[in-house]
């Protein structure tokens, strides 16, 4: 009997343990990523893309702008 | 009561954990715009923030993670609109270029060298004169 206590003690401990991991890892990547972020500065795009986009990047700029400090 | 302490413990502690991990949105902003006031950092056409030259941690953490939170929002909004999260990103850096540089403030057009604005109006990519403004 006392050993099946522990053993469901141990088991809901790495139940519990395991999310909180995940979750640490992800906290950690957030904060200091290994690579940020691969910018291709080349940029090739369609005229006809850039017309369609036009508003929407204004929008986006405009409903976020703790993204673009100046 | 030992057993609740045990599971309660660590639970603080990541809580604690993910505070501290978390910069604020406000300090980042601020970080950056005094960066770029200072000419480490400025715009680029692709859409992101860059880095000139060699700079502080607190910096370089502070572009990247607006970067990261940047292409987020570029990455939902071309889903919506089913096209490449580049493309969103080139399109809204037209936008950043064409007026959210100030006078003094510097930045890049693709693999360029870094350039200081002047008074005049920045000359943008041939692709960001498609729609006029």
């Amino acid at each position: 009997m006392r050993q099946w206590t522990s053993f469901g003690w141990w088991l809901g401990w790495r139940a519990s343990a395991l999310p909180l991991a995940i979750a640490a890892s992800g906290c950690i990547q957030v904060r200091a990523p290994e690579k940020p972020i691969e910018i291709n500065l080349n940029v090739k795009i369609q005229q006809e893309v850039v017309v369609r986009l036009q508003q929407d990047a204004k929008d986006l700029i405009d409903n976020n702008p703790e993204l673009f400090p100046q | 009561m030992t057993r609740i302490i045990r599971i309660i413990a660590p639970l603080a502690g990541f809580a604690a954990f993910a505070t501290l991990g978390a910069a604020p949105a406000a300090a980042q902003d601020a970080v950056v715009s005094s960066a770029k006031a200072a000419g480490q950092v400025g715009e680029q056409a692709d859409g992101y923030l860059g880095i000139r030259g060699s700079v502080s941690a607190e910096i370089r953490q502070a572009v990247d993670a607006l970067n990261i939170r940047r292409r987020a929002a570029y990455t939902e909004l071309a889903g919506k609109r089913g096209v490449t999260v580049q493309d969103v990103a080139a399109v809204t850096g037209c936008q950043t270029l064409r007026g959210r540089v100030s006078q003094g403030q510097i930045y890049r057009i693709g693999t360029g060298d870094w350039q200081t604005k002047g008074a005049g109006a920045i000359s943008l990519p041939d692709y960001c004169a498609a729609a006029g403004n």
